[in-house]
This record gives structure tokens, sequence and C-alpha cells, in this order.
């Protein structure tokens, strides 16, 4: 009997060690499900829940608090997901949260994350719908990526050909290979240097002789210091300002002169009006100047009667017929 | 050609006739009188004399599967998802098959040679004459021990494998024991262990059920005993591969 007991004894203990373990796992399993009453409920519509199942884990901030309890087609761009909450986590969960499909790692298992919006808006009370934000696929990532290489790739090509013809443009590489190019660069900066240096040195001169010349020494101080100069330059101009206008003064006496001899010459008096308006005069004029003309025509009526005279005939035929040789000559021509 | 049908005949004849045993089981096994005493002997002998080995060979296969998947985890760079996966695999399988073929042949090898040697020896005729149903106080016992025994031991040889691929994964890293035990569960759902669980009974029952028919009708002396010994633990193990099969599929309806 003795051997007996000992023996169910360690068969209880066998057993108990068997059936503690299996309560102990399945509790464990438990915890992530919904077993108690310690949980609450959040919808969130999706547009694509990208391979998200129930039973998939609901991250708040990375921290996991629960599970996606249901997923629900409501129409064809509309899936609900409902998900399952630990209670523990509901006074940080605001209205304004997004939820979110991820993934656990690069390869792992989709999840629901839950991302806080911070502000002031009332905590959830369950049951609410959460706003949602769809991430950007893989996929679409890629067709982005594929766009961006075709880019790429045009630009090396162009970047390639332009290098190319820099490397075939004789002038260009003459340019760059160049050496005495560069010695010349440097020999110029080298100037450029010391003349900066140099004119910094006359400014220096400079600034020292305007502080000597301020400091009231030499002929530049006294010119620049005298007070007496400067009212003997101020008496000088007042004189040139009297000459200007004595000047003033002579132009206006020619003036006068000038008006006077015009009223001499309009009103007939003195010796240039006798000269202008003397009628007798001009009569006697036009008188000479008709027997001059009259002296002319007899002249050209001698000249006819010369012309018709058997001595001078052959002379004038010979004018006439040279005459119209040249008229000849012009026209063949 | 005849020397096969008639073995056609007898694989067919003896499918037929444990099927007729396994219904007496359950037509003797609910009706009184219960044999509470014997029950819980062969419980001890069938479980917790079981326990040693099965806790040796599941602490080995749990280290040495660790460290053979480890290579190919780390080839993936994913030697970190070790314990979630060791875990799922000694759970939904390698902890049931693997206790269920060791608990067959040492359970069923026992149960079919000590059944034979007492039907050679007329010690059932016997029980039978002295008016002890020697079904129930034989049988019924033994394969409901092994029913009931066989999950617990499955149970324990999980807990033991893991606590063995624990060590395995602290071989080459050190990883404390809350983490490994946080990434097994964490990988682990009901639909993981609770059809694994379930089949357990069917692999204990099995190998009861195959080590008691082939004793109990154990012929030809002597040498049946060894025969019925050896051809319970081949049954009984092609047995528990087709439930096996079975429960893989329908558990899988449900996933």
């Amino acid at each position: 009997m003795k051997k007996k007991s000992i023996n169910a004894i360690k068969l209880g203990l066998f057993v108990l060690a068997g059936l503690s373990l299996l309560i102990f796992a399945l509790y464990l399993l438990g915890k992530n499900k919904t077993f108690f009453g310690n949980r609450f409920e959040l919808k969130a519509h999706f547009r694509d829940v990208n391979g998200l199942l129930v039973g998939n884990n609901v991250r708040f901030s990375g921290i996991d608090v629960g599970s996606v309890q249901s997923i629900r087609i409501v129409n064809d761009t509309v899936i609900e997901v409902t998900l399952n909450l630990n209670r523990e986590i509901k006074s940080f969960i605001r209205n304004n949260a997004e939820a979110s499909i991820g993934t656990d790692g690069l390869i792992g298992n989709r999840v629901v994350n839950i991302e806080p919006k911070g502000g002031s808006t009332p905590f959830v009370n369950g049951g609410e719908m959460l706003p949602t934000r769809e991430e950007v696929r893989t996929e679409q990532m890629l067709q982005t990526l594929s766009k961006t290489n075709q880019t790429v790739a045009k630009i090396s090509e162009e970047v390639l050909a332009t290098v190319q013809m820099v490397r075939n443009s004789s002038e260009l590489s003459s340019l760059l290979n160049d050496k005495t190019l560069s010695y010349n660069l440097r020999a110029s900066l080298q100037n450029l240097h010391t003349t900066t240096k140099n004119a910094s040195v006359l400014m220096e001169n400079a600034v020292s002789t305007f502080k000597l010349a301020s400091e009231g020494n030499g002929t530049i101080a006294t010119l620049l210091t005298d007070t007496t100069l400067a009212l003997e330059v101020r008496q000088l101009v007042t004189q040139i300002n009297t000459l200007e206008r004595s000047a003033d003064r002579l132009v206006k006496d020619l003036n006068g002169v000038i008006e006077s001899v015009e009223k001499d010459i309009n009103q007939g008096e003195g010796s240039v009006n006798a000269l202008m308006r003397d009628s007798v005069m001009a009569d006697r004029l036009r008188a000479t100047i008709e027997n001059a003309e009259r002296g002319t025509a007899a002249f050209a009526e001698d000249m006819e009667a010369l012309k018709s005279n058997f001595l001078f005939r052959r002379y004038f035929k010979k004018l006439e017929k040279k005459a119209a040789k040249e008229k000849e000559k012009e026209l063949s021509n | 050609m005849f020397n096969q049908g008639t073995d056609i005949k007898t694989f067919l004849n003896e499918t037929g006739e444990i099927f007729r045993f396994a219904l007496r089981f359950f037509r003797e096994g609910f009706r009184p009188r219960y044999e509470v005493d014997e029950f819980l002997r062969q419980c001890f002998v069938i479980g917790y004399k079981s326990f040693p080995l099965v806790a040796l060979t599941a602490f080995i296969i749990g280290l040495v599967l660790t460290m053979q998947l480890r290579p190919s985890m780390v080839n993936y760079g994913v030697e970190v998802q070790i314990p979630a996966m060791v875990g799922v695999a000694i759970v939904r399988e390698i902890g049931p098959i693997l206790t269920a073929l060791i608990f067959a042949g040492k359970i069923g090898s026992s149960i079919g040679a000590e059944l034979g040697s007492m039907k050679v020896t007329e010690q059932i005729d016997a029980m039978e004459v002295s008016g002890t149903n020697p079904f129930k106080y034989l049988v019924v016992t033994r394969s409901l021990a092994a029913m009931l025994m066989l999950p617990t031991l499955v149970i324990l040889a999980d807990a033991i494998a893991l606590y063995g691929s624990y060590l395995g994964v602290n071989i080459y890293e050190p990883l404390t024991f809350k983490l490994f035990f946080k990434k097994v569960f964490d990988n682990l759902a009901y639909i993981d262990v609770i059809p694994a669980f379930i089949k357990t009974f069917f692999f204990g029952f099995a190998v009861g059920i195959v080590g008691s028919y082939k004793g109990y009708y154990s012929e030809k002396g002597t040498e049946g005993v060894g025969l019925s010994a050896n051809s319970s633990v081949v049954v009984s193990s092609v047995l528990i591969f087709i439930i096996d099969l079975i429960a893989v599929q329908i558990a899988d309806l449900f996933q």
C-alpha cells in the first residue's frame, strides 16, 4: 500500500505538471486575444489593407496594444478594420490619432500603427472611427524609382555627351592643357597682389599726409587753415562780379548804337539813308542798262551779217560739220 | 498474385478487426464497473515511467533543431526569428509526433508483449473464468491510460524541447529566457496549440488500442509474443502518421 501511494504522488505530480503547463500556455496565448473583458474597440476605414489579417498586431506609438478583430468590406473602396485594444491604452488615444497599415520590419507581418497627432481633442470612448493614412506601397515606391532611374539615365547620357564634346574640342583641351596659361595667371595674380600691396602703402601714406596737413604744418596746412586767404578769394569773386556787370553795360551800349543806326535808315536822316533812297540815281542806272541791251542786240545783228559774208562762210560751215560729226559719234556710242 | 491477394485480404481483415476492437473499447469502457486502481497503475507505468525517455529525446531534439536551423537562418539574416520558428515547429509537429513515436516504441511494444504473453500463457482465459472482465481490466485501462498520458507527455516534452532550444540559441548569442519565451509565444496562436494538443489524444489511443489488440489476439506461443510486440509498434507508428495527416488537414480548415 505504501508503494502505491508513492506512485500516486508521482503520477499526480506528473499529470499536474502537464496540465498546469497547458493552462499556462493557453493563458499566455489568450493574453493577446479577446479572452477577458479588459478590451475596447476602435474602427478605421482603409482603401487597401495590403494583406492585413485578423489577429495582426496593433501598435500605438510602437507599443503592442491589441490586435485586429475583423476586416469587413463595406463597399468597393472602403474596407472597415475593427481593432481590439487594451483598455489601459484608452486614456492615451485621442480622437485625432491616425491609423495606418505598416509592416513589422522589412518582410514581417502587417501591423496597424496608431499614431498620436497631439492637440487637445478628447480621448476615445470606444467604437469611434479613427482617421487613416494610406501608406506608400512598395510597388508604388518601385514605380517612382523606375521613373527616377529613367530620368537619371537620360541625364547621365547628356552629361556623357557633354564630356565627350569637351574632350573632343581641341581649343578647350589646349586651353586646359596650356601650362603657360596657369603660369601667366599666377604671375598676374602676383602682380595684382603687389599692386594691392602698393596701393595699401599709398593709402597709408595719404592718410598720414592728411593727418600731417590737418595738424597744421607746411604750405598745404596753411592753405587749408588760413582765413585771410579765404577773405581775398571772396573779394576776388566780388570783383569778377563787378566786371561782369560792366560787360553787361557795354553790351547794352552796343545795342543802343545799332538801334540808332536802324532808326536813321528807316526815318531818312544821314548819309546812309540818302544813298539808299535817291530815286534819280536809280532812273539813271536803269537807262544805262537799257542802252547796254540795245548795244548787244545790234552786235548780234552784225554777227549774223558776218556769217553770210562769203569771206567767212567757209569757216562757219566747217564749224557746223564738226559739231554734226561729234553728235553722231555720241549716238553710235 | 495469389499471395498478394491474401495479403490485401489480411490487411483489410486486420483493419476491420482493430476497428471492431476499438468500438468494443468504447462499449465496455463507459460501463461500470471501472477498474480505477488498475487504470491509475497503468497511468503511472505508461505516463510517469516514460517521462525520462521522452524528456531526453525532447531536450535533444530542441537543441539539435535550433543548431541545425541556425546556419540557414543566419544566411537569411533572420536569426532573431529562431525562437519563433523553433517554437512553431516544436508545438505544432515535432513535439507531438516525436513523443508519439517514442511512446509507440516503448509503450506499444510493452503492451503488446505483456498482453501477448498473458494470452499465450492463458492468463486471460483464467481471468474470464475467475469472473473478472479481462477486456475491461487489461485493454480499457491500458488504452485509456495511453490516451490520457500521451498528451501530458507531449506538453512536458514541448516545454523541455523549448528549453533545449533556448540553450541552443545561447550557445551562439546571449539571449534572456524572458525574451526567448516572449518571442515563442508572440508567434504562437490557439490554432497552433489546440489542434496539436487534440491530435495527441488520438495518437495515444492508437498506440494503446493497437498494442492491446496485437497482444489480446496473440498466437503461436512465445514466437507470437515477439510478433505482436513488433507489429504493434509498426502498426501504431504508421497509424500515428496517418492520424497526423488527417489532423493537419482538419486544422487547416480552421486556419
